[in-house]
Order: C-alpha cells, then structure tokens, then sequence
C-alpha cells in the first residue's frame, strides 16, 4: 500500500462522514442526576441472607439474644 | 478543600461543578465516534453516571478529564460492539455536506459500508485519526494504549479498508469518484 493510497483512503472517509456537531446543545446534569436517583445504593443479597438468617435463629433459639447482645 | 477531594468524598454539589465544567469536552469526544447525537448524549449521562460510582477510585492529584475521556472512550467502543453496522454510521446527514458532489452518494454508502464492518477497535481509531484528525497521543491516552499501537490499528483499518473496496469495485482513486 503505498502513500498515495493511503492519502486517498483519508481523503474518502472525510467526505464520506460529514463533520458532527461535537457541541453540546444542553445541559446534562438533571439527566444524571436523575439516574443517580435511579440507581440507588442496593442492598446486596448477602445482606438480606445475613438480616434473613438472623431473624430466624431470633425467632426460634430467643435465649440468643442475650448472647448477642452481650457481645456488642 | 480540593474539589476533587470534595467529589471523592461523594460531595454532590462538587460532581455537579465537575458536570458543568466537563459534561461538553466528554460529549464532543464520544460524538466524534458514535456519530449520533442523541446516542452520544446518552454515553455521557452514563459516562458521568460511571465516573461518579467510581469516586472513590480517583485521584484528588489525578487527571480528571484524562479518566473521564478514557471511561467514555470505552463506552462508545461498547456501544459500537453492539450496534448493527447498518445503523447510526450510515445514517444521512441533515443536509448534503458541500463537498458532496465530490463522491456519488453510492460510493459514499459503499465506504460507510466498509467502515462499519471494521471491528470496533480499529473503527474507533480510524474515526478519531483519519476522520476527525485527533492527535495520537490523545488517542492513545483515550484507548488506554500507546501511540504505536493506535498507529498499527490505523494501518490495520486502512488496509483492511483497502481490500473491502476494492473488493466493491471501488479500487484506486476512490476519493475521485
């Protein structure tokens, strides 16, 4: 491929894609904002496990509160 | 306090200085790749969206743009990964751009064509170099590579390029027709 061929490549793309626009016509932040709003920190599934587990050992062994509540 | 310190720390009011203040340079990066307007708004929300899940990661000494520009960069190659080569690219443009009458609107769709079957990677580079004519260094920065390797890639586009159209029919001095 020599240069020539390759300064005609170019030269085909650039007038194959027109320029864009690359400026940003408005503003952005309410659009973040609102997926920040849409994706708030998730309890992860371990957690709900652990809180799950928890309340079950709770319900059925009550004694065993005392003992966690004296490690505390 | 630094206000990427104050970002770091998860201060909103400093990501909305830092949104105002780079929300344009990231959307002008990703449009020059994707091409669609309404598409590289989108990245930029989920670029910045990104950028501020991640705060703990940056660096108050850091290059905010630079990690900003790298984040969006991939993300616009993702989205090129997924995209049909049929869409966005060979979208017309509003209005004919001037030089039209230098390339037939076939060989221009021919190109397009050709363009868009490029894996993303080399597509990404060719764009940002030969279309747009971004320095290398940027590109590389961008890509997260050395500019050697945005230089092969661009090589690499071209050449592969070279064989699609003259596979279509479109051999030397294509720019001419």
């Amino acid at each position: 491929m020599t240069e020539h061929d390759d300064r005609q490549i170019r030269e085909a793309l650039k007038q194959s894609f027109p320029p864009v626009d690359t400026e940003l016509r408005r503003d952005l932040w309410p659009a973040v904002l609102r997926k920040l709003d849409v994706h708030p920190a998730r309890v992860p599934w371990y957690d709900w496990a652990l809180i799950g587990l928890s309340t079950s050992v709770f319900v059925f062994f009550p004694q065993l509160i005392l003992v966690f509540a004296y490690h505390l | 306090m630094d206000l990427l310190q104050r970002f770091a720390l998860g201060e909103i009011d400093a990501f909305e200085t830092l949104v105002r203040q780079f929300q344009g340079d990231i959307y002008g990066w990703i449009v020059r790749i994707v091409r669609d307007q309404s598409i590289a708004e989108d990245l930029t929300v989920e670029t910045l969206w990104r950028i501020y899940r991640a705060r703990q990661q940056f660096r108050p000494d850091g290059n905010f743009a630079a990690s900003a520009r790298r984040i969006a960069t991939n993300l616009a190659l993702d989205h090129l990964r997924r995209k049909r080569p049929e869409q966005s690219l060979l979208a017309e443009p509003a209005a004919a751009p001037p030089s039209d009458h230098l390339l037939q609107r076939e060989t221009r769709e021919k190109i397009q064509q050709a363009f868009c079957r490029l894996p993303a990677k080399l597509q990404v580079a060719a764009t940002l170099a030969l279309v747009e004519e971004q320095p290398y260094d940027e590109i590389a920065d961008a890509l997260g590579t050395s500019v050697g390797a945005v230089k092969l890639r661009v090589f690499r586009a071209v050449r592969i390029l070279r064989k699609q159209l003259n596979h279509l029919g479109l051999g030397p001095g294509v720019a001419r027709t």
